[in-house]
């Protein structure tokens, strides 16, 4: 079951657009659980976005998880994460690999010319495949190829490619045993 | 008098128990320790690791351990020459099927991270040309899988991390630069046709091998121009996306152009379904005749 926690106000048609666009990539279960509240001491040194790794470590809910339940936090706000070789790029969300939790924004998103709920949900789709341990995809039109590429927007349907799909219905029949 | 106790040497006597490897084509493991064995009635000393992703035991015989390439994890320094290696577009992808499936292999048996870069970025370049079959496309995944595995272990950084920072290099984001040098921004590569998982299952090199290799990589450039120019207004997202809705939304829609995607094959299994159709036509016609004679057969018997 993937739940759904909303970390800010989003209308309820866009929510159901996810949780059914959810439902269809992966075939499992998807509902919203509950609201959230993002944590305040998550902000970055520059006070200017929330590191999106402290949000997922440090956000405290209720929500029990069990063998193949995913959490998704959906929020508005501008995130960051810690740099790396290449320093710090685009950051649309975090997911813990093969694990359960994963924060999504859909900060960013009316500059990719995409609706909210359409953007919204290929990038949750995006963090839900990496928590099955999903890599990113060359293709450009699957949910996996990276959300800064030209590929993002031009494709709007939120589908996995063959290879990926099968991948995820495998991990998914594990993790369900 | 305290006793000294002595660690076992292992491999070239740079490796100790806890420590952190690689082994190739495994990913990261821990060292866990030295232990004697009794298999096939000889007693083999042998090296125990753990695999770190789900605790999975290996355990390698004491002789063979640098033979199968098993390493430390690379340092800091060598994730940065990792990287100023990925920054480097690489714009001539191996197109001989056989030269490529020789030096991926040879490359991914041997464990060293340069050679697993290699093997990413060549068949990465290769997927900027045309879909990747499925053998290679498993190869791909599996460089990419071993790649974040170590970054994130040799920068102590999460995976998530490590991955985005590859594809950085890889797919730059505009306003990318890697060492004050601007990298070229990322164009839209070609998608992968949408086919059955039963068509997936061959290599999908029969095209290469009958030396129809401009041929296939011709129809994926087609496709890729078609989806070019005639994108989808962001106002019609939403209707065609509503539409989906009503169709199966599991699978993504077979494109008009996934037919002229293999024209080769499609040529090739044409003749081939009419031959087949041909020898089961006789066949049911001999398959008529038989069922008196198993009725006879199974008269005489009672």
């Amino acid at each position: 079951m993937i739940r759904i926690v909303t970390l800010s106000e989003f209308p309820p048609d866009v929510i159901d657009f996810v949780t059914r666009r959810l439902h269809a990539a992966y075939g499992m279960g998807c509902e919203l659980e509950g609201e959230g509240e993002i944590p305040a001491d998550a902000l970055d040194d520059e006070q200017s976005a929330y590191d999106a790794v402290k949000v997922v470590d440090e956000m405290d809910d209720d929500v029990t998880l069990y063998a193949d339940d995913k959490i998704v936090y959906l929020t508005n706000e501008p995130l960051t994460a810690p740099p790396g070789p290449m320093g710090r790029g685009p950051v649309d969300g975090y997911a813990q690999y093969g694990g359960g939790k994963a924060l999504v924004t859909a900060h960013g998103l009316p500059d990719k010319g995409l609706p909210l709920e359409v953007g919204l949900a290929k990038r949750a789709a995006h963090y839900v495949g990496h928590l099955w341990d999903l890599h990113h995809c060359f293709d450009p039109r699957c949910a996996m190829h990276p959300g800064w590429s030209p590929g993002f927007a031009t494709y709007p349907e939120v589908a996995l490619c063959l290879f990926d799909r099968e991948k995820s219905e495998r991990k998914i029949k594990l993790g369900s045993s | 008098m305290a006793t000294k106790t002595h660690e076992p040497v292992i491999g070239d006597g740079s490796l100790h128990i806890g420590d952190r490897v690689v082994y190739p084509n495994q990913g990261i493991c821990r060292i866990t320790g030295v232990e004697t064995k009794q298999i096939a009635g000889q007693n083999w000393e042998v090296v125990t690791l753990s695999r770190e992703e789900d605790g999975a035991t290996v355990m390698v015989p004491k002789g063979k351990v640098m033979g199968i390439g098993l390493r430390k994890v690379a340092d800091v320094a060598a994730i940065e020459r990792v990287f100023d290696e990925l920054a480097i577009p690489n714009t001539d992808p191996q197109l001989d099927w056989k030269v490529r499936h020789r030096e991926n292999a040879d490359r991914m048996s041997g464990g060293g991270l340069f050679g697993t870069v290699e093997v990413l970025k060549g068949l990465h370049a290769l997927s900027r040309v045309r879909p990747l079959p499925q053998k290679e496309r498993e190869l791909y995944d599996n460089a990419r899988h071993l790649l974040v595995g170590e970054i994130a272990a040799a920068m102590n950084i999460p995976l998530h991390v490590a991955e985005d920072n590859l594809d950085y290099a890889l797919w730059p984001p505009p306003g990318m630069t890697r060492k004050g040098r601007p990298l070229p921004p990322a164009t839209l590569g070609p998608p992968s046709p949408t086919r059955p998982a039963a068509e997936d299952e061959d290599l999908g090199l029969e095209d290469e091998e009958l030396g129809g290799t401009e041929e296939a990589v011709a129809p994926a450039a087609n496709v890729t121009v078609v989806e070019e120019e005639q994108p989808a207004p962001p106002a019609a997202h939403k209707a065609a996306a509503d539409k989906e809705k009503s169709k199966s939304p599991h699978r993504p829609p077979k494109p008009a152009l996934a037919k002229k995607a293999r024209p080769a094959a499609a040529k090739k299994a044409a003749p081939a379904k009419k031959a087949a159709a041909r020898k089961s036509a006789p066949a049911a016609k001999k398959a008529i005749p038989k069922k008196p004679a198993g009725k006879a057969k199974a008269k005489g018997k009672r």
